[in-house]
């Protein structure tokens, strides 16, 4: 039995099946994202908690007369709508590198190795239909909140093109995390990673604050990275973006998105060639 | 000498609210459901007086459901009735029960006292101070149960960590600590192999007849209430149906079952003292009475026949025991 | 007092319990000095470019942040049985704990401390230490501040625990309001206004956890110490009602068992 499947004698029919069984796991991990609403509602609660604390925070900020070069890059509109995205798309991506941890380490890998199935795809698809669930109650209930709070709507291309930034940021915040995932492979406990590249994807991805507010050398490589293309494109549509400028982001979550996912399975080939030599250390 | 329990006209109802059948499950249903409950009340314990005399062991059994744990609760203060008096060692236990506690063992199956993360040693040096002993004659009496118990050797170890026979012979020192009066167990035995029971029932009995100790006990294993009780007590459906010496039950209490797999069809075994059950072919269920004949003797007598595959020897289920003496009621 | 030398007892036996695992330990209080690190550096990067927010500067916030730190981690250190506790009344461990002759609340509360605290509790001190006056007079005003704090905080997770006696979804609606609690505590005062303010004067009280502490820190007078302490006490005697009278519905009502 192969863990990995049969590309050279039947590529097209190979690639089909694994596609449908993604979209099995996809649908699956969907399935049970709904049926457990509660949790779901409280992470709609949770979000708006934070949006609540977060825009207090940015309309004190805009409220005041400041000069300098700071405050004249802040959008006039404030930072409420900004946050709104940025925070949408960070509570919807799932922990799979809880999940991942759980099976390399627990054990439970092993039975999975037996299906004839890629079981990174597989893992990954699932927690995407968790993701899915999340994305759209979150953002159902960031368009209430935002009718409710009586702001200034940003345009309609600017929603659009949050949607479609922010949605292609979540996946990219699943590789990511998947990758943290991963590091179960070689070491203990994954904390430790999860912490360094959750820090980056806030600093770098500008949770809190848009990278346009960063100094050149900070932001420059914030755009480049993958943090950034995780969160930061998704909140600027909202406070300005260019198609120009809308193209060229999902051409580089694009190059990230496929970048990651090859990254993904190197590691992913490295770490089962490992436990199948050394076990599990 | 005043009894150490009396109990008159116990009862405990409980009242929720049961789900709606046929209605979908979801948001929906939560918020219908809070508007328009459905409440049903179910009555644990249906009244039950009885008296336990001081260093008397008795025996509460009964099927699963029937009020056995709901009656302990309450005579150890855990729970308040809805209605009736009890008397515990002179304390009314729902009011007075940290003044009870102090007199008190009790041992609840499922439930620890010890600190999981804690190694054993800690969990029974703070018991001591929980229950305000003084140091000297508390250590004494736990370094005495740790060798009556043999539980020496996992003292370092995290209570959490241990085996369940373990575990549980370290919760029944933990509760003797204080040298309770009364010790209340409540399925002390469920889930260990053996020895393990053994160990416990051959000490509870032990420390009833040397210290006078009080003790009630609930179970589902009828060995449990041979070997250790000297009264038994039948509940069912919340009431008592039988409170009667153990010498009474023992005729239906004193059986087991043998269960045998073979490659005949059927066995021809006709043997004093056992009955034959009906079964599938190629399975014979025997009843023994084990007054009048012994397992061993029996389970010779069908190797003997040649063709055996398995034998699998079982007390009868607690159930079937209370339904004897439900039918023996009617006679 | 004995009921204190109990009490002390056990939180240090659960204190021990948790360094059993030493590197998990040093892993999770390692991990949560990295986290405060990272928070403090993103203040410091906003007062860099905004200079203050509301009358708020980077010295105002360090001031909040290493009290609202150290007040986090002490109560999770020495009383860290407030986390699970709906968990451990959902689970039916109060049962065994009711036949013994302690009072129950601080037994729930000494049962368990949690490692990541104490990087809380570093990062906390060393931010005070840093930040506050050194003179006897902001030392006794900051120790005012956390006693008055740890009281709060911990009064509030007593309340949104006893949810436990009443809800089954309690175990994690209880962690949830905790960390809304804190979500709230851990920004300038001066931000909240109009409804935001009232409900963290009341559901989530981050106002008598923070916010009136703090206060009387930053502008000391017999205001704003009379509006700290009595928020306080007045949390404490909620606190300890709803837990009674949670407890005497569960002794009445209880679960259906046999």
């Amino acid at each position: 039995m192969r863990s990995t499947p049969r590309w050279t004698s039947r590529p097209i029919e190979t690639l089909l099946a694994e596609l449908g069984a993604m979209a099995a796991s996809f649908r699956a991990g969907l399935g049970a994202a709904v049926a457990a609403w509660p949790v779901l509602l409280g992470r709609a609660i949770f979000y708006g908690v934070c949006l609540m604390v977060l825009t207090a925070f940015w309309d004190k900020v805009g409220s005041q007369r400041l000069s300098g070069a700071f405050a004249l890059r802040l959008p006039p509109q404030g930072l409420a709508t900004y946050v709104g995205v940025t925070e949408w798309v960070t509570l919807s991506v799932p922990a799979i590198q809880l999940k991942l941890e759980d099976d390399i380490r627990g054990g439970a890998l092993e039975a999975q190795l037996l299906k004839p199935k890629f079981y990174l795809a597989q893992a990954i698809a699932g927690q995407a239909g968790g993701m899915a669930a999340r994305l759209l109650v979150l953002g159902a209930a960031a368009l209430a909140l935002l009718a409710v709070s009586g702001r200034a709507w940003p345009s309609a291309g600017g929603i659009a093109a949050a949607a479609v930034l922010g949605v292609v940021g979540a996946a990219i915040g699943v590789l990511l995390y998947g990758l943290v995932g991963l590091t179960a492979f070689w070491i203990r406990r994954v904390l430790p990673a999860l912490l360094i590249v959750q820090k980056l994807m806030f600093l770098l991805g500008g949770l809190f604050a848009p990278i346009s507010l960063y100094p050149d050398w900070l932001r420059i490589p914030a755009t480049l990275s993958p943090f950034g293309a995780h969160l930061a494109f998704a909140g600027q549509a909202v406070i300005g973006l260019s198609v120009a400028d809308f193209w060229r982001a999902l051409a580089l979550q694009a190059f990230w998105l496929a970048a990651l996912s090859l990254i993904a399975v190197l590691v992913w080939r490295a770490g089962l060639a490992k436990t199948l030599k050394a076990g599990v250390s | 000498m005043n009894p150490a329990i009396t109990v008159k006209e116990l009862r405990k109802a409980y009242r929720y609210s049961r789900r709606r059948r046929g209605a979908p499950n979801g948001p929906l249903r939560a918020l219908a459901g809070l508007f328009n409950p459905d409440i049903v009340e179910v009555e644990a314990v249906a009244g039950v007086s009885f008296t336990v005399a001081a260093g008397e062991r008795v025996a509460v059994i009964g099927p699963n459901g029937a009020g056995k744990s709901t009656t302990l609760k309450m005579l150890s203060g855990v729970l308040e009735p809805s209605a009736g008096a009890a008397d515990v060692l002179g304390f009314t236990p729902w009011r007075q029960r940290r003044a009870l506690a102090y007199e008190i063992g009790v041992v609840f199956g499922q439930r620890s006292q010890l600190w999981s993360e804690l190694p054993v040693r800690d969990s029974f040096s703070l018991l001591r101070r929980i229950y305000d002993q003084p140091e000297g004659a508390c250590r004494r009496r736990r370094d005495a149960l740790i060798e009556r118990f043999g539980v020496g050797e996992v003292l370092d170890q995290p209570a959490g960590r241990l085996s369940l026979g373990q575990r549980m012979r370290c919760e029944i020192v933990a509760s003797l600590l204080h040298a309770p009066r009364l010790l209340f167990l409540d399925e002390p035995t469920i889930g260990l192999d053996v020895t393990a029971k053994a160990a416990i029932r051959d000490f509870v009995r032990e420390q009833s007849l040397n210290e006078g100790q009080t003790v009630v006990l609930t179970s589902h294993d009828t060995r449990d209430i041979e070997l250790v009780c000297e009264r038994v007590i039948v509940i069912n459906a919340g009431r008592i149906v039988l409170d009667r010496p153990i010498a009474d039950l023992r005729r239906f209490i004193a059986r087991k079952l043998v269960t045998l797999q073979s490659q005949a069809p059927t066995l021809a075994l006709e043997l004093p003292g056992v009955a034959r059950r009906p079964a599938e072919p190629h399975t014979t269920i025997l009843e023994i009475d084990t007054r009048r004949t012994r397992v061993d003797v029996v389970i010779a007598a069908a190797l003997a026949l040649g063709g055996i595959e398995d034998v699998t020897v079982e007390d009868p289920p607690m159930e079937e025991v209370v339904h004897e003496i439900y039918a023996a009621l009617d006679k | 007092m004995n009921a204190v030398s109990t009490y002390a007892a056990q939180s240090l036996a659960a204190v021990r319990a948790s360094f059993a695992d030493r590197t998990n330990f040093a892993l999770q209080a390692l991990a949560m000095i990295v986290n405060n690190g990272f928070w403090l550096a993103l203040w410091f990067m906003f007062f860099a470019g905004f200079k203050q927010v509301g009358g708020w500067r980077l010295g105002d916030v360090a001031r909040l942040l290493g009290i609202i730190y150290t007040l986090f981690g002490t109560a999770t250190v020495f009383f860290g049985g407030y986390r699970d506790m709906a968990g451990a009344i959902l689970r039916g461990e109060i049962d065994p704990l009711l036949t013994q002759p302690k009072p129950l609340l601080p037994r729930l509360l000494a049962r368990e401390s949690i490692p990541s605290a104490w990087g809380d509790l570093v990062t906390g001190l060393l931010i005070l230490t840093f930040s506050a006056r050194l003179d006897l007079a902001g030392a006794l005003l900051v120790a005012a501040a956390l006693a008055i704090g740890l009281v709060a905080w911990l009064s509030t997770t007593v309340i949104f625990a006893s949810l436990g006696f009443w809800f089954a979804g309690a175990r994690s609606l209880s962690r949830d309001l905790m960390d809304f609690t804190l979500l709230v505590s851990t920004y300038p005062a001066s931000i909240y206004s109009g409804w935001v303010k009232i409900v963290a004067f009341t559901i989530l009280p981050a106002g008598f956890v923070a916010m009136a502490p703090v206060a009387l820190v930053r502008d000391p007078s017999p205001a704003a110490a009379a509006l700290a302490t009595g928020g306080a006490a007045a949390y404490a005697a909620i606190a300890l009602g709803a837990f009674h009278l949670g407890l005497r519905r569960y002794r009445r009502g209880g679960s259906p068992e046999s």
